[in-house]
């Protein structure tokens, strides 16, 4: 059942011909220094080399069945004056600054998303934590633009000495989003921010 | 509606009506009914790609399924169209930007940008009578042929397939760039405005409006260039040819013209109908980030509906998604005045109470989100809104 996922990456990576695959080994993992995960299962970590709609600019992208079916997008340290991920296509980002609301944090993230006029929905937001620090939890539909597909997602923030730190799960409503979701919430209640 | 007897029907008496009254460039007689052209045919190819194309947009959850604003829509382009109504099929879809097109095989598309931006009935059917002018003429085909001849028709398809085969864009990405590598020449424009201009007036319809929609447009430019945003290649404004200006001018003395009964404007049946989606395309205009246009389209918004408390709420919106220097008190000062207008949505005192937050009043923060909690209880975000109440959150 492993081959089945790494195959459609695989076949991905080739159709992309600019990305690269790294298997994440079970265990402790740690995300630009600064944001330390625990693992039990295997993932794929997929190196950017080209805008991708859901996370242009993360700090890491993983997935288990290939990016268009499953994302975990970690963005990482986002220090204030800076952008949520990357501008696409000309597109102009807002930046981050620390006094953020969470409703704020989540109007950064839409915008990040809906670069390629995919329509994001806000379905809830609540307080939360992430990384072992006082933050927030929200949950989305993103209507993607390239193919109409409903996609599901959740994201966990929190902003910790001025800086941002948010893990964001998108994956197709039928299917893959709850087929890939009791590994997902495990893993970032592990999360740990460690940042000097 | 004894008053607007060419509104009863399908318009074909209109066409006979005003057949015959002046003979001039003005004086349009539209060809009898298309028939569905040979597959065979260079015409039949291009329907063929224009029906698969027609299968993707109807899949996609971008098109506005609303019965009421389509019956509505639809109505007057039907009324426009004639005795060519049944060759027609209207699609409403969600994308901020102001478009609207159609195709050789009778697909005409309407973008929600183009919606929000016409201030009345008019002004729609100033542009879709425009359109259905393409559509009568024939233009995209003489296109084709004049592509053809210049041996650049081979980059033509294959840019059309290329992106019809299913690359990063979508449906109606690729529709406009199809839309593009087959732009109409200087002369069908001129055509279709005056085709135009007469089946709005013949319908009735005020045509002077016809004129205002290239100058709404160019103020919108304006205010973008004004904010130093940039104006994309893409824009409508950029496109055309003749430029606008001048289409502004021609559109604007043909109306002088002699048009008997065309006084309507419809300004609140089109309110009306679009009531039940406005909040939907003001959120999606001030999240293009345009913030020059958009600002420049809600004073025009507000120019003509001065309570409008929706509009004055997204005024706001700009300016607190902006962030410039003195955009907090600016979007401080929209949200309050859009607070004593009619229509506010609640929003508006979330928006307030995050704006005063910001500048340090914590008790107005306090009593703004606790309105808007009474007016939302069951909000997506009242949780969230709730511990900043309690202060369990920072």
């Amino acid at each position: 059942m492993r081959l089945t996922p790494w195959l459609a990456a695989a076949a991905l990576a080739a159709l992309a011909g600019c990305a690269q695959i790294v298997k994440v080994e079970p265990g402790q993992v740690t995300v630009k220094e600064a944001l330390r995960l625990s693992t039990t299962s295997a993932w794929n970590r997929f190196e950017l080399q080209f805008p991708l709609s859901v996370a242009p600019g993360a700090s890491e992208v993983w997935t288990q069945d290939g990016v268009t079916l499953d994302a975990l997008a970690f963005f990482v340290g986002i220090a204030q004056g800076e952008t949520l991920g990357r501008a696409i296509g000309g597109k102009k980002l807002p930046q981050f600054r620390s006094t953020l609301t969470p409703g704020e944090i989540v109007e950064l993230y839409e915008q990040m998303v809906t670069q390629d006029g995919s329509a994001f929905a806000l379905k809830r937001i609540a307080p939360g934590r992430f990384g072992g620090q006082p933050g927030f939890r929200f949950e989305y539909t993103i209507t993607r633009k390239s193919d109409s597909v409903l996609l599901k997602g959740v994201a966990q923030g929190a902003v910790v000495k001025d800086k941002l730190y948010l893990a964001a799960f998108t994956a197709p409503s039928i299917y893959y989003y709850d087929r890939h979701l009791p590994q997902v919430e495990p893993l970032l209640a592990t999360a740990e921010i460690i940042a000097r | 509606m004894q008053r607007r007897p060419f509104l009863l029907g399908c318009g074909c008496l209109a066409f006979a009506a005003a057949a015959g009254v002046r003979a001039d460039e003005y004086d349009y007689q539209a060809p009898p009914r298309f028939a569905r052209p040979d597959l065979g045919t260079d015409e039949g190819g291009l329907w063929a790609f224009m029906d698969r194309e027609e299968q993707r947009l109807k899949r996609s959850s971008f098109l506005l399924r609303d019965p009421a604003l389509h019956g509505y829509v639809n109505g007057i382009a039907c009324r426009l169209a004639g005795d060519h109504c049944p060759e027609m099929r209207v699609y409403l879809v969600r994308t901020p930007y102001f478009n609207a097109s159609m195709a050789p095989n009778g697909m005409m598309q309407v973008w929600s940008g183009l919606l929000v931006r016409m201030q009345n009935e008019a002004q729609l059917a100033a542009v879709l009578g425009h359109e259905i002018g393409h559509y009568l003429q024939r233009h995209s085909v003489e296109r084709l042929r004049d592509a053809k001849s210049r041996s650049s028709f081979g980059l033509i398809v294959g840019m059309a397939l290329g992106v019809a085969g299913g690359g990063s864009l979508g449906t109606l990405a690729q529709m406009g760039i199809l839309a593009s590598s087959l732009a109409y020449g200087r002369d069908q424009e001129r055509e279709a405005d005056r085709i135009g201009i007469a089946l709005m007036a013949r319908n009735g319809y005020a045509p002077a409006e016809a004129g205002r929609v290239w100058g709404q447009l160019l103020e919108e430019y304006e205010g973008a260039k004004a904010a130093g945003e940039e104006v994309s290649s893409t824009n409508i404004l950029f496109a055309s040819h003749p430029p606008a200006e001048e289409r502004r001018e021609v559109l604007a003395a043909a109306a002088k013209r002699d048009w008997p009964g065309a006084a309507r404007m419809g300004a609140d049946e089109y309110r009306a109908a679009l009531a039940p989606h406005r909040m939907g395309f003001l959120y999606d205009e001030v999240r293009r980030r345009r913030f020059g246009e958009s600002l420049v389209l809600f004073d025009r918004l507000l120019k003509s509906s001065p309570r409008d408390g929706q509009v004055q709420y997204f005024k706001g919106e700009v300016y607190r998604l902006r962030g410039s220097e003195g955009d907090a008190k600016l979007a401080l000062e929209a949200y309050r005045a859009s607070l004593a207008m009619d229509n506010t949505p609640p929003e508006a005192h979330r928006a307030l109470g995050t704006v005063l937050r910001h500048a340090g009043d914590n008790d107005g923060a306090t009593r703004a989100f606790q309105r808007y909690l009474e007016l939302k209880p069951d909000a997506e975000d009242a949780e969230l809104i709730r511990s900043y109440l309690t202060g369990s959150a920072s």
